[in-house]
């Protein structure tokens, strides 16, 4: 139940919801049945990734072409002792330590549209977690065109060292999702905080949780 | 014709004078009938720069034509991931 509209914080109806008769055990096994496709596996994926799997999703397919660098450290899910390596076998070495029973699939490949389509188009959803904007509209336009019933989680402004109050999700449309506060921008010199990629990339992974329930409002 | 146009983040300071429609970030533009998406971004003098374009909540290309009553709407992701 949610609290009175005069009573909420932020002025607008609390949208927890209970499903009647389901504990967390019913919600985890509902979860544990799909499959998450993450693009990009940085600030915004690697943790995302590690937060859906302690969530209860522990099927993934999961894809970057990167390795793992030193300056990644600040804000990313990989360890000193994983500089160098890829960053997909580094994610799926931490991930097997949370649960070593989790379906992953890693792609250590650049996403195109031809890959997208062969290799995320039957999940029952997509995040977009990668750092270029030419990359990202490829991504969201790619999948707004050609793979409209795949719900998609996107971001879009997480830099810098504003208010984590001003990073939220936003329902663009029937199947895309964007998080993020749309104008805090690395390339106008930004830097990125952990404290503020993390904020966004909850805000991804909670909302592919909630989609994936079968809520649709953030 | 007559449509809505919304225009998110960094492309705001692109809407032109006119009505306002739904929100902060719309307006109400006059269009010729049969015009693209793609003329309508090259007529506001958008930036070249990554973009997803979305008429009544459908992504689409920009080779997409406009017709009355339509709902446009531009969106520029940034960089950060």
């Amino acid at each position: 139940m949610g609290l009175p509209m005069d009573l909420h914080p932020h002025g607008r109806p609390d949208t927890r919801v209970t499903v009647p008769g389901a504990d967390v055990r019913d919600l985890r096994a509902e979860l544990a049945g799909t499959r998450v496709g993450i693009i990009g596996l940085g600030g915004l994926g690697s943790n995302a990734a590690v937060m859906l799997l302690r969530s209860g999703v522990r099927r993934m397919v999961l894809a970057d072409f990167d390795v793992v660098e030193l300056s990644n450290l600040d804000r990313q899910a990989y360890f000193l002792d994983q500089v160098g390596r890829p960053k997909t076998e580094a994610l799926a070495e931490t991930l097997l330590r949370i649960d070593r029973d989790a379906e992953l699939t890693f792609i250590s490949e650049r996403v195109d549209p031809e890959m997208l389509l062969a290799r995320f188009g039957d999940l029952d959803l997509l995040i977009e977690a990668v750092d270029r904007p030419d990359a990202k509209a490829m991504i969201v336009n790619t999948c707004l065109q050609r793979l409209p019933h795949v719900p998609l989680v996107t971001a879009s402004g997480l830099a810098g060292y504003g208010s984590a109050n001003a990073i939220e999700t936003e329902r663009f449309c029937e199947n895309l999702w964007v998080v993020g506060d749309l104008e805090s921008d690395v390339d106008t010199g930004l830097p990125l905080f952990a404290s503020r990629v993390m904020v966004a990339a909850a805000h991804e992974a909670h909302i592919a949780i909630r989609v994936l329930l079968g809520f649709t409002e953030p | 014709m007559r449509i809505e146009l919304a225009l998110f983040a960094s492309l705001e300071p692109y809407l032109p004078e006119g009505e306002s429609a739904s929100g902060r970030r719309t307006r109400m533009i006059d269009l010729p009938g049969g015009i693209t998406v793609g003329e309508v971004v090259a007529r506001l003098g958008l930036p070249d720069q990554p973009r997803v374009c979305f008429i009544d909540g459908r992504g689409v290309r920009e080779d997409a034509v406009l017709t009355d009553g339509v709902r446009l709407a531009i969106f520029p992701p940034v960089a950060g991931g």
